[in-house]
Protein backbone atom coordinates (compact mmCIF):
# COMPACT_ATOMS: atom_id res chain seq x y z
CA UNK A 1 0.00 0.00 0.00
CA UNK A 2 1.10 3.71 -0.29
CA UNK A 3 -0.15 6.51 0.97
CA UNK A 4 -0.77 10.40 -1.04
CA UNK A 5 -1.21 13.23 1.44
CA UNK A 6 -2.50 15.89 -0.52
CA UNK A 7 -2.47 19.48 1.89
CA UNK A 8 -3.40 23.01 0.53
CA UNK A 9 -0.95 25.99 0.93
CA UNK A 10 -4.65 27.77 1.58
CA UNK A 11 -5.18 25.41 4.35
CA UNK A 12 -2.39 25.95 6.55
CA UNK A 13 -0.90 29.37 5.69
CA UNK A 14 -3.49 31.03 8.70
CA UNK A 15 -0.48 29.30 10.80
CA UNK A 16 2.55 31.15 8.99
CA UNK A 17 0.83 34.46 10.56
CA UNK A 18 0.82 33.47 13.94
CA UNK A 19 4.32 31.53 13.78
CA UNK A 20 6.58 32.38 10.92
CA UNK A 21 8.76 29.74 11.63
CA UNK A 22 8.97 26.32 11.32
CA UNK A 23 6.95 25.34 8.35
CA UNK A 24 3.04 24.60 9.68
CA UNK A 25 3.44 21.07 8.61
CA UNK A 26 6.29 20.89 11.27
CA UNK A 27 4.27 22.35 13.96
CA UNK A 28 5.50 20.36 16.96
CA UNK A 29 2.16 18.60 18.52
CA UNK A 30 3.97 17.84 21.61
CA UNK A 31 6.97 18.13 20.88
CA UNK A 32 6.50 16.41 17.68
CA UNK A 33 6.44 17.57 14.41
CA UNK A 34 2.85 17.50 12.90
CA UNK A 35 4.03 15.31 9.24
CA UNK A 36 5.69 12.85 11.79
CA UNK A 37 2.25 11.92 13.06
CA UNK A 38 1.17 11.70 9.64
CA UNK A 39 3.88 9.38 8.37
CA UNK A 40 3.09 6.83 11.72
CA UNK A 41 -0.16 6.41 10.80
CA UNK A 42 0.75 5.52 7.20
CA UNK A 43 3.38 3.11 8.32
CA UNK A 44 0.63 1.78 10.65
CA UNK A 45 -1.97 1.50 7.88
CA UNK A 46 0.97 -0.92 5.93
CA UNK A 47 2.24 1.99 3.23
CA UNK A 48 5.58 1.29 2.27
CA UNK A 49 5.82 4.48 0.34
CA UNK A 50 4.00 7.84 0.95
CA UNK A 51 3.95 11.00 -1.03
CA UNK A 52 3.46 14.31 0.21
CA UNK A 53 1.78 16.54 -2.54
CA UNK A 54 1.44 20.59 -2.26
CA UNK A 55 0.90 23.74 -3.97
CA UNK A 56 3.09 25.39 -1.44
CA UNK A 57 6.93 25.12 -0.65
CA UNK A 58 7.36 21.86 0.82
CA UNK A 59 11.22 22.68 1.07
CA UNK A 60 11.89 22.52 4.47
CA UNK A 61 9.81 19.23 5.02
CA UNK A 62 11.94 17.84 2.67
CA UNK A 63 14.92 19.16 4.31
CA UNK A 64 13.41 17.40 7.93
CA UNK A 65 12.23 14.08 6.16
CA UNK A 66 14.77 13.35 3.82
CA UNK A 67 13.81 10.18 1.72
CA UNK A 68 12.16 8.86 5.06
CA UNK A 69 15.05 6.34 5.57
CA UNK A 70 14.42 7.25 9.15
CA UNK A 71 11.09 5.64 9.36
CA UNK A 72 12.38 2.78 6.75
CA UNK A 73 9.30 4.16 4.16
CA UNK A 74 10.28 5.64 0.37
CA UNK A 75 8.72 9.59 0.84
CA UNK A 76 8.30 11.36 -2.07
CA UNK A 77 7.03 14.85 -3.00
CA UNK A 78 4.94 16.47 -5.74
CA UNK A 79 3.63 19.84 -6.69
CA UNK A 80 0.19 20.51 -7.43
CA UNK A 81 -1.47 23.84 -8.84
CA UNK A 82 -3.78 25.70 -6.41
CA UNK A 83 -6.81 24.71 -8.92
CA UNK A 84 -6.01 21.30 -9.19
CA UNK A 85 -9.03 19.30 -7.41
CA UNK A 86 -8.17 15.78 -5.91
CA UNK A 87 -8.99 13.84 -9.31
CA UNK A 88 -6.31 16.31 -11.60
CA UNK A 89 -3.79 15.49 -8.33
CA UNK A 90 -4.36 11.96 -8.53
CA UNK A 91 -3.71 12.22 -12.69
CA UNK A 92 -0.62 13.90 -11.68
CA UNK A 93 0.68 11.34 -9.62
CA UNK A 94 -0.85 8.11 -11.56
CA UNK A 95 2.31 6.07 -12.36
CA UNK A 96 2.70 6.18 -8.37
CA UNK A 97 -0.86 5.54 -7.68
CA UNK A 98 -1.59 2.63 -9.68
CA UNK A 99 -1.37 -1.36 -9.29
CA UNK A 100 -1.81 -0.71 -5.75
CA UNK A 101 -4.03 0.08 -3.19
CA UNK A 102 -3.75 4.26 -2.12
CA UNK A 103 -4.26 5.67 1.33
CA UNK A 104 -5.02 9.51 0.68
CA UNK A 105 -4.84 12.01 3.22
CA UNK A 106 -6.15 15.17 2.21
CA UNK A 107 -6.56 18.01 4.06
CA UNK A 108 -4.15 19.93 6.70
CA UNK A 109 -6.02 17.15 9.39
CA UNK A 110 -4.74 15.17 12.55
CA UNK A 111 -5.78 12.05 12.43
CA UNK A 112 -6.54 10.05 15.98
CA UNK A 113 -5.27 6.78 16.17
CA UNK A 114 -4.03 4.57 18.47
CA UNK A 115 -0.48 2.41 17.76
CA UNK A 116 -1.97 -0.26 19.34
CA UNK A 117 -4.32 -1.19 16.61
CA UNK A 118 -3.68 -3.47 13.99
CA UNK A 119 -4.82 -0.70 11.08
CA UNK A 120 -3.05 -2.64 8.43
CA UNK A 121 -5.05 -5.89 8.73
CA UNK A 122 -8.02 -3.06 9.07
CA UNK A 123 -7.42 -1.23 5.94
CA UNK A 124 -6.43 -4.55 3.74
CA UNK A 125 -10.38 -5.80 4.03
CA UNK A 126 -11.87 -2.28 3.19
CA UNK A 127 -13.42 -1.17 0.14
CA UNK A 128 -12.47 1.98 -1.93
CA UNK A 129 -14.18 5.21 -0.90
CA UNK A 130 -14.24 7.31 2.00
CA UNK A 131 -13.40 6.19 4.94
CA UNK A 132 -13.57 9.35 7.16
CA UNK A 133 -14.36 12.53 6.70
CA UNK A 134 -14.26 16.09 8.76
CA UNK A 135 -14.70 19.67 7.60
CA UNK A 136 -10.82 20.27 6.64
CA UNK A 137 -10.23 16.59 5.15
CA UNK A 138 -10.62 13.22 4.62
CA UNK A 139 -9.18 9.86 4.36
CA UNK A 140 -9.70 7.90 1.36
CA UNK A 141 -8.84 4.55 -0.17
CA UNK A 142 -8.68 3.56 -3.79
CA UNK A 143 -7.94 0.36 -5.20
CA UNK A 144 -9.00 -3.07 -4.91
CA UNK A 145 -8.77 -4.66 -1.12
CA UNK A 146 -5.68 -7.04 -0.44
CA UNK A 147 -8.89 -9.82 0.56
CA UNK A 148 -12.48 -10.20 -0.06
CA UNK A 149 -14.03 -6.96 0.55
CA UNK A 150 -16.17 -6.81 4.32
CA UNK A 151 -18.19 -3.85 5.02
CA UNK A 152 -16.75 -1.21 6.68
CA UNK A 153 -16.25 -1.39 10.41
CA UNK A 154 -15.73 1.00 13.04
CA UNK A 155 -12.13 1.92 12.41
CA UNK A 156 -10.88 3.36 15.35
CA UNK A 157 -9.88 6.97 14.30
CA UNK A 158 -11.00 9.79 13.99
CA UNK A 159 -10.12 13.40 11.63
CA UNK A 160 -9.36 16.99 13.74
CA UNK A 161 -9.19 19.26 11.12
CA UNK A 162 -6.53 21.74 12.27
CA UNK A 163 -8.02 25.52 11.40
CA UNK A 164 -7.15 27.47 14.28
CA UNK A 165 -4.82 28.08 16.71
CA UNK A 166 -7.20 27.05 19.70
CA UNK A 167 -8.08 23.77 17.94
CA UNK A 168 -4.29 22.96 18.21
CA UNK A 169 -3.36 24.08 21.75
CA UNK A 170 -7.10 21.81 22.73
CA UNK A 171 -5.31 18.93 20.13
CA UNK A 172 -2.02 18.98 22.19
CA UNK A 173 -3.83 19.12 26.03
CA UNK A 174 -5.77 15.87 24.35
CA UNK A 175 -2.39 14.07 23.49
CA UNK A 176 -0.31 15.38 26.89
CA UNK A 177 -3.15 14.16 29.02
CA UNK A 178 -3.83 10.90 26.64
CA UNK A 179 -0.34 10.43 27.40
CA UNK A 180 1.71 7.89 25.04
CA UNK A 181 -1.13 5.06 24.77
CA UNK A 182 -2.01 6.25 21.58
CA UNK A 183 0.76 7.86 19.96
CA UNK A 184 4.92 7.57 20.02
CA UNK A 185 5.99 10.69 21.55
CA UNK A 186 9.48 11.75 21.89
CA UNK A 187 11.52 12.08 25.17
CA UNK A 188 12.36 9.54 28.03
CA UNK A 189 9.17 8.12 29.76
CA UNK A 190 8.13 5.42 32.61
CA UNK A 191 5.22 6.82 33.01
CA UNK A 192 2.49 7.61 30.63
CA UNK A 193 2.43 11.10 31.30
CA UNK A 194 5.40 12.63 31.66
CA UNK A 195 8.15 12.65 29.08
CA UNK A 196 11.28 14.49 29.19
CA UNK A 197 14.31 14.63 26.30
CA UNK A 198 17.87 14.66 26.54
CA UNK A 199 20.01 17.37 28.07
CA UNK A 200 17.64 18.75 30.58
CA UNK A 201 18.85 20.60 33.53
CA UNK A 202 16.64 20.85 35.71
CA UNK A 203 17.50 23.06 38.98
CA UNK A 204 16.58 21.39 42.45
CA UNK A 205 14.49 23.92 43.64
CA UNK A 206 12.00 23.44 40.07
CA UNK A 207 8.70 21.64 40.70
CA UNK A 208 7.63 19.25 37.62
CA UNK A 209 3.86 18.83 37.66
CA UNK A 210 2.34 16.02 35.70
CA UNK A 211 1.49 15.91 32.82
CA UNK A 212 3.90 17.30 31.37
CA UNK A 213 6.22 16.82 28.00
CA UNK A 214 10.00 18.08 28.23
CA UNK A 215 11.93 18.57 25.10
CA UNK A 216 15.97 18.13 24.58
CA UNK A 217 18.62 21.25 25.39
CA UNK A 218 16.38 22.60 28.02
CA UNK A 219 17.27 24.11 31.22
CA UNK A 220 14.39 24.81 34.40
CA UNK A 221 15.82 26.95 36.49
CA UNK A 222 15.43 27.59 40.39
CA UNK A 223 12.15 28.33 41.77
CA UNK A 224 10.19 27.35 38.56
CA UNK A 225 6.98 25.43 38.49
CA UNK A 226 6.46 23.14 35.32
CA UNK A 227 2.47 21.96 34.45
CA UNK A 228 0.38 20.70 35.06
CA UNK A 229 0.09 20.23 31.26
CA UNK A 230 2.96 21.65 30.31
CA UNK A 231 4.34 21.39 27.13
CA UNK A 232 8.23 22.54 27.06
CA UNK A 233 10.00 22.46 23.00
CA UNK A 234 13.57 22.27 22.64
CA UNK A 235 16.10 24.32 23.31
CA UNK A 236 14.14 26.47 25.68
CA UNK A 237 15.24 28.10 28.77
CA UNK A 238 12.77 28.96 31.49
CA UNK A 239 14.34 31.82 34.06
CA UNK A 240 13.95 31.52 38.06
CA UNK A 241 11.08 31.58 39.78
CA UNK A 242 8.41 31.41 36.76
CA UNK A 243 5.32 29.08 36.23
CA UNK A 244 4.43 27.35 32.97
CA UNK A 245 0.61 25.69 33.40
CA UNK A 246 -1.21 24.59 30.42
CA UNK A 247 0.60 26.11 28.50
CA UNK A 248 3.20 25.28 25.51
CA UNK A 249 6.70 27.57 24.77
CA UNK A 250 7.81 26.07 21.25
CA UNK A 251 11.52 25.58 20.29
CA UNK A 252 13.83 28.08 20.55
CA UNK A 253 11.83 29.92 23.21
CA UNK A 254 13.40 32.07 26.27
CA UNK A 255 11.15 32.82 29.26
CA UNK A 256 12.07 35.45 31.68
CA UNK A 257 12.51 35.33 35.44
CA UNK A 258 8.93 35.68 38.07
CA UNK A 259 6.46 35.22 35.11
CA UNK A 260 3.49 33.20 34.80
CA UNK A 261 2.44 31.81 31.46
CA UNK A 262 -1.01 30.17 32.09
CA UNK A 263 -3.07 28.94 29.26
CA UNK A 264 -0.64 30.37 26.70
CA UNK A 265 1.26 29.49 23.79
CA UNK A 266 5.17 31.36 23.50
CA UNK A 267 7.24 30.74 20.75
CA UNK A 268 10.61 32.84 20.78
CA UNK A 269 9.01 36.09 21.12
CA UNK A 270 5.31 35.56 20.07
CA UNK A 271 2.48 34.83 23.06
CA UNK A 272 -0.30 33.52 21.53
CA UNK A 273 -4.23 33.32 23.44
CA UNK A 274 -5.12 30.09 22.03
CA UNK A 275 -8.62 31.01 23.00
CA UNK A 276 -9.16 34.56 21.20
CA UNK A 277 -5.98 33.56 18.92
CA UNK A 278 -4.99 36.80 19.84
CA UNK A 279 -1.38 36.92 19.13
CA UNK A 280 1.47 39.67 20.72
CA UNK A 281 4.98 40.03 19.61
CA UNK A 282 7.02 40.94 22.74
CA UNK A 283 9.28 43.68 22.20
CA UNK A 284 10.51 43.05 25.40
CA UNK A 285 13.84 40.42 25.49
CA UNK A 286 13.78 40.32 29.52
CA UNK A 287 10.28 38.86 29.40
CA UNK A 288 9.99 36.65 26.18
CA UNK A 289 12.20 36.02 23.44
CA UNK A 290 13.50 33.96 20.58
CA UNK A 291 17.06 31.95 20.76
CA UNK A 292 19.34 30.88 18.41
CA UNK A 293 21.14 27.98 18.61
CA UNK A 294 24.88 28.95 18.81
CA UNK A 295 27.07 26.65 16.39
CA UNK A 296 30.13 25.31 16.71
CA UNK A 297 31.43 27.75 13.89
CA UNK A 298 29.40 30.30 15.68
CA UNK A 299 31.15 29.60 18.78
CA UNK A 300 34.97 29.81 16.86
CA UNK A 301 33.95 33.02 15.66
CA UNK A 302 32.78 34.84 18.91
CA UNK A 303 36.52 33.42 20.11
CA UNK A 304 37.87 34.77 17.34
CA UNK A 305 36.60 38.08 17.36
CA UNK A 306 37.39 38.63 20.95
CA UNK A 307 41.03 37.29 20.40
CA UNK A 308 41.76 40.14 17.79
CA UNK A 309 38.95 42.49 19.91
CA UNK A 310 41.77 42.12 22.68
CA UNK A 311 44.85 42.06 20.31
CA UNK A 312 43.88 45.79 19.12
CA UNK A 313 43.69 46.96 22.64
CA UNK A 314 46.50 45.86 23.31
CA UNK A 315 48.30 47.51 20.72
CA UNK A 316 46.15 50.88 21.00
CA UNK A 317 47.01 50.58 24.97
CA UNK A 318 51.01 49.08 24.96
CA UNK A 319 52.37 52.66 25.26
CA UNK A 320 50.11 54.26 27.57
CA UNK A 321 50.07 51.29 29.69
CA UNK A 322 53.93 51.22 29.53
CA UNK A 323 54.83 55.14 30.50
CA UNK A 324 52.16 55.76 33.05
CA UNK A 325 52.49 52.39 35.04
CA UNK A 326 56.15 52.81 36.56
CA UNK A 327 54.91 56.52 37.40
CA UNK A 328 51.32 55.68 38.79
CA UNK A 329 53.22 52.60 40.76
CA UNK A 330 55.92 55.17 41.88
CA UNK A 331 53.01 57.60 43.07
CA UNK A 332 51.27 54.39 44.86
CA UNK A 333 48.52 54.76 42.96
CA UNK A 334 48.58 51.88 41.14
CA UNK A 335 47.24 49.08 43.93
CA UNK A 336 46.88 45.31 42.99
CA UNK A 337 45.75 42.18 44.43
CA UNK A 338 45.41 38.61 43.35
CA UNK A 339 42.27 36.60 43.62
CA UNK A 340 40.90 33.39 42.15
CA UNK A 341 37.76 33.92 40.11
CA UNK A 342 35.38 31.24 38.11
CA UNK A 343 36.13 31.28 34.46
CA UNK A 344 32.37 29.37 33.60
CA UNK A 345 29.56 27.31 35.28
CA UNK A 346 31.51 24.52 34.64
CA UNK A 347 33.43 25.78 38.10
CA UNK A 348 37.07 26.05 36.51
CA UNK A 349 38.92 28.85 38.21
CA UNK A 350 41.62 30.93 37.25
CA UNK A 351 43.82 33.35 39.39
CA UNK A 352 44.06 36.78 38.32
CA UNK A 353 46.51 39.88 39.43
CA UNK A 354 43.03 42.63 39.37
CA UNK A 355 44.73 46.46 39.54
CA UNK A 356 42.65 49.47 40.77
CA UNK A 357 44.09 53.47 39.96
CA UNK A 358 43.02 55.62 42.91
CA UNK A 359 41.48 58.53 40.79
CA UNK A 360 43.32 61.73 41.82
CA UNK A 361 45.58 63.84 39.37
CA UNK A 362 45.39 63.71 35.48
CA UNK A 363 47.64 60.71 35.68
CA UNK A 364 45.83 58.34 37.11
CA UNK A 365 42.27 59.74 35.68
CA UNK A 366 44.34 59.11 32.30
CA UNK A 367 45.17 55.65 32.76
CA UNK A 368 41.53 54.79 34.49
CA UNK A 369 39.93 56.50 31.34
CA UNK A 370 41.91 54.57 29.38
CA UNK A 371 40.87 51.06 31.05
CA UNK A 372 44.97 50.29 31.99
CA UNK A 373 44.17 48.47 34.97
CA UNK A 374 42.44 46.15 32.63
CA UNK A 375 45.24 46.06 30.15
CA UNK A 376 47.17 42.86 31.85
CA UNK A 377 43.88 40.92 31.53
CA UNK A 378 43.94 41.09 27.88
CA UNK A 379 46.61 38.73 27.53
CA UNK A 380 44.02 36.12 29.06
CA UNK A 381 41.96 36.79 26.69
CA UNK A 382 43.96 35.05 23.90
CA UNK A 383 44.57 31.93 26.33
CA UNK A 384 40.54 31.56 26.60
CA UNK A 385 40.75 32.01 30.19
CA UNK A 386 38.57 35.08 29.69
CA UNK A 387 36.30 36.64 27.44
CA UNK A 388 36.63 40.27 26.22
CA UNK A 389 33.32 41.15 27.26
CA UNK A 390 31.03 38.74 29.23
CA UNK A 391 30.18 38.80 33.56
CA UNK A 392 31.64 40.52 36.04
CA UNK A 393 34.28 37.63 37.66
CA UNK A 394 32.92 35.94 40.50
CA UNK A 395 35.20 35.46 43.05
CA UNK A 396 35.47 31.58 43.75
CA UNK A 397 34.21 31.20 47.29
CA UNK A 398 32.11 28.08 48.32
CA UNK A 399 29.33 30.98 49.52
CA UNK A 400 29.73 31.85 45.64
CA UNK A 401 29.85 28.18 44.04
CA UNK A 402 25.64 28.62 44.71
CA UNK A 403 25.08 31.72 42.74
CA UNK A 404 27.43 30.27 39.87
CA UNK A 405 25.23 27.12 39.59
CA UNK A 406 22.29 29.72 39.14
CA UNK A 407 24.52 32.14 36.09
CA UNK A 408 23.46 29.98 33.34
CA UNK A 409 25.64 30.93 30.23
CA UNK A 410 28.21 32.67 32.79
CA UNK A 411 31.63 33.46 31.39
CA UNK A 412 34.10 35.69 33.58
CA UNK A 413 34.84 39.07 30.68
CA UNK A 414 37.85 41.48 31.08
CA UNK A 415 34.53 43.79 30.56
CA UNK A 416 31.43 43.01 31.53
CA UNK A 417 27.92 43.43 29.56
CA UNK A 418 26.73 45.64 33.02
CA UNK A 419 29.53 48.12 32.32
CA UNK A 420 28.45 48.20 28.57
CA UNK A 421 24.52 48.67 29.60
CA UNK A 422 26.15 51.06 32.86
CA UNK A 423 24.18 49.26 35.05
CA UNK A 424 25.50 48.94 38.77
CA UNK A 425 28.05 46.28 38.38
CA UNK A 426 26.59 44.62 41.14
CA UNK A 427 23.25 43.41 42.62
CA UNK A 428 20.23 41.50 40.84
CA UNK A 429 19.67 43.21 37.71
CA UNK A 430 22.90 42.96 36.60
CA UNK A 431 22.54 39.24 37.16
CA UNK A 432 19.91 39.46 34.67
CA UNK A 433 21.55 41.80 32.29
CA UNK A 434 24.74 39.72 32.04
CA UNK A 435 21.96 36.50 31.67
CA UNK A 436 20.10 38.20 28.61
CA UNK A 437 23.41 38.91 27.11
CA UNK A 438 25.11 35.68 28.18
CA UNK A 439 22.16 34.06 26.13
CA UNK A 440 21.98 36.22 23.07
CA UNK A 441 25.12 37.74 22.62
CA UNK A 442 26.68 37.23 19.10
CA UNK A 443 30.38 39.02 17.54
CA UNK A 444 28.95 41.68 16.39
CA UNK A 445 26.97 42.43 19.51
CA UNK A 446 30.10 41.96 21.59
CA UNK A 447 31.95 44.20 19.31
CA UNK A 448 29.52 47.24 20.33
CA UNK A 449 29.37 45.92 23.74
CA UNK A 450 33.12 46.34 24.01
CA UNK A 451 33.12 49.60 22.57
CA UNK A 452 30.33 50.77 25.31
CA UNK A 453 32.28 49.59 27.87
CA UNK A 454 35.02 51.14 27.22
CA UNK A 455 33.31 54.43 26.68
CA UNK A 456 31.41 54.15 30.05
CA UNK A 457 34.61 53.76 31.97
CA UNK A 458 35.91 57.43 30.34
CA UNK A 459 32.45 58.47 31.24
CA UNK A 460 32.63 57.65 34.43
CA UNK A 461 36.10 58.67 35.23
CA UNK A 462 35.59 61.85 33.98
CA UNK A 463 32.68 62.68 36.69
CA UNK A 464 34.43 61.71 39.19
CA UNK B 1 9.00 55.83 17.37
CA UNK B 2 5.75 56.45 18.52
CA UNK B 3 5.95 58.70 21.72
CA UNK B 4 4.03 58.36 24.78
CA UNK B 5 1.67 60.32 25.53
CA UNK B 6 0.18 61.59 29.16
CA UNK B 7 -2.85 64.15 29.85
CA UNK B 8 -4.60 64.39 33.67
CA UNK B 9 -7.56 66.19 34.57
CA UNK B 10 -9.70 65.60 37.94
CA UNK B 11 -12.95 63.82 37.62
CA UNK B 12 -15.27 65.22 40.10
CA UNK B 13 -19.00 63.66 38.62
CA UNK B 14 -18.98 61.31 41.94
CA UNK B 15 -18.71 63.66 44.39
CA UNK B 16 -14.94 63.02 45.03
CA UNK B 17 -11.87 63.81 43.11
CA UNK B 18 -10.36 61.45 41.25
CA UNK B 19 -7.79 61.98 39.28
CA UNK B 20 -7.35 60.54 35.48
CA UNK B 21 -3.65 60.07 33.52
CA UNK B 22 -4.45 58.97 30.12
CA UNK B 23 -1.68 57.16 28.77
CA UNK B 24 -1.59 56.47 24.78
CA UNK B 25 1.52 55.12 22.62
CA UNK B 26 4.35 53.21 24.13
CA UNK B 27 5.64 52.98 28.12
CA UNK B 28 8.68 51.61 27.79
CA UNK B 29 11.99 52.78 30.09
CA UNK B 30 12.22 56.43 28.59
CA UNK B 31 8.11 57.17 28.90
CA UNK B 32 8.14 55.31 32.40
CA UNK B 33 10.57 57.40 33.88
CA UNK B 34 8.63 60.61 32.86
CA UNK B 35 5.14 58.94 33.90
CA UNK B 36 6.94 58.15 37.74
CA UNK B 37 7.96 61.98 37.42
CA UNK B 38 4.50 63.20 36.79
CA UNK B 39 2.82 60.80 38.72
CA UNK B 40 4.54 62.72 41.85
CA UNK B 41 2.53 65.60 40.59
CA UNK B 42 -0.48 64.24 40.15
CA UNK B 43 -0.68 63.10 43.61
CA UNK B 44 -0.08 66.71 45.12
CA UNK B 45 -3.64 67.53 43.10
CA UNK B 46 -5.33 64.42 44.21
CA UNK B 47 -5.42 61.27 46.30
CA UNK B 48 -6.62 58.57 43.49
CA UNK B 49 -5.58 58.30 40.36
CA UNK B 50 -6.92 55.75 37.42
CA UNK B 51 -4.78 55.01 34.16
CA UNK B 52 -6.70 55.27 31.01
CA UNK B 53 -4.80 52.66 29.03
CA UNK B 54 -6.99 52.45 26.18
CA UNK B 55 -5.23 54.50 24.46
CA UNK B 56 -2.15 52.58 25.24
CA UNK B 57 -0.45 49.98 22.28
CA UNK B 58 2.44 48.86 24.19
CA UNK B 59 4.26 48.15 27.64
CA UNK B 60 7.51 46.70 27.91
CA UNK B 61 8.87 45.20 31.75
CA UNK B 62 10.48 48.93 32.38
CA UNK B 63 7.09 50.80 31.76
CA UNK B 64 5.72 48.09 33.93
CA UNK B 65 8.05 48.95 36.60
CA UNK B 66 7.00 52.71 36.54
CA UNK B 67 3.39 51.57 36.91
CA UNK B 68 4.29 49.36 39.59
CA UNK B 69 6.51 52.38 40.95
CA UNK B 70 3.64 54.67 40.82
CA UNK B 71 1.33 52.01 42.32
CA UNK B 72 4.08 51.36 45.57
CA UNK B 73 4.16 55.40 46.27
CA UNK B 74 -0.27 55.95 46.11
CA UNK B 75 -0.12 52.87 48.23
CA UNK B 76 2.30 54.79 50.80
CA UNK B 77 0.31 57.57 50.49
CA UNK B 78 -2.88 55.15 51.31
CA UNK B 79 -4.58 56.30 48.59
CA UNK B 80 -5.08 53.75 44.95
CA UNK B 81 -4.28 53.47 41.56
CA UNK B 82 -6.17 51.46 39.48
CA UNK B 83 -6.51 50.27 36.01
CA UNK B 84 -8.94 50.90 32.92
CA UNK B 85 -9.23 49.73 29.34
CA UNK B 86 -6.24 47.49 28.75
CA UNK B 87 -5.47 46.72 25.17
CA UNK B 88 -5.31 43.38 24.72
CA UNK B 89 -1.78 43.39 24.04
CA UNK B 90 -1.04 45.71 27.46
CA UNK B 91 -3.39 42.85 30.04
CA UNK B 92 -1.42 39.65 28.20
CA UNK B 93 1.86 41.16 29.61
CA UNK B 94 0.30 42.37 32.64
CA UNK B 95 -0.97 38.71 32.70
CA UNK B 96 2.08 37.25 31.90
CA UNK B 97 4.01 39.05 34.38
CA UNK B 98 1.41 38.16 37.12
CA UNK B 99 1.23 42.55 37.73
CA UNK B 100 -2.74 41.74 36.96
CA UNK B 101 -2.76 40.73 40.80
CA UNK B 102 -1.31 43.74 41.93
CA UNK B 103 -4.06 46.09 40.22
CA UNK B 104 -7.69 46.60 40.42
CA UNK B 105 -8.49 46.39 36.79
CA UNK B 106 -11.54 48.35 35.33
CA UNK B 107 -12.96 47.77 31.61
CA UNK B 108 -13.02 51.28 31.59
CA UNK B 109 -12.40 54.71 33.05
CA UNK B 110 -16.17 55.47 34.36
CA UNK B 111 -16.11 52.18 35.90
CA UNK B 112 -12.82 52.53 37.59
CA UNK B 113 -13.99 56.08 38.83
CA UNK B 114 -17.06 54.28 40.29
CA UNK B 115 -15.13 51.86 42.25
CA UNK B 116 -13.91 54.91 44.28
CA UNK B 117 -17.34 55.61 45.54
CA UNK B 118 -18.67 52.16 45.89
CA UNK B 119 -15.14 50.68 47.83
CA UNK B 120 -15.52 48.25 45.40
CA UNK B 121 -11.75 47.11 43.73
CA UNK B 122 -12.21 44.94 41.04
Amino acid sequence: MKTLIVIREQEYEWLYHIFPDPHPLLIPICNKPFIEFLIDFSILAGSEAIRLVSDGSLRDVEHYCEQGSRWGVQISYGSMQESDDLDAVMEKNRRYCSNTRVLIIRGFVFIRYDKQNNYKTLFTSLPPGELRRCSHGSLTFTGTPGVEEQAPGPAPLSLVGLETIGVYYELCNEILRGGSLPYVLPGYSNETDCHIGRNVVMSKSCEIIKPVIIGNNVQILAGTVIGPGAIIGNNVIIDRESTVTESIVLDNTYIGEHLDLEKRIASGNILVEPESGAAITMEDPHLLTGMSTRRVSGALLHTLVHIIMAGLLIALEVIPFLLLLPILKLQGKWKKSRNTYYTSTSGNTVTLSTSAIERSGPLSLLAAALSLDRFPLLFRVFSGELALIASQPIAATPASRATLSRMSGYRAGVFSYAEAEDWPVEGSDTAIVERFYATHGNALLDIAMTWKALFNRVHEKQNV
Amino acid sequence: MEKTIMTFHVDTSTGKKIGIAELSGRLDAISGSELQKSFRLWQQETRDIVFDCVKLDFIDSSGLGAVVSCLRKALEQSSDLRLAGLSKNVSMVFELTKAKKLFSIFPDTREAIKSFSTGNPA
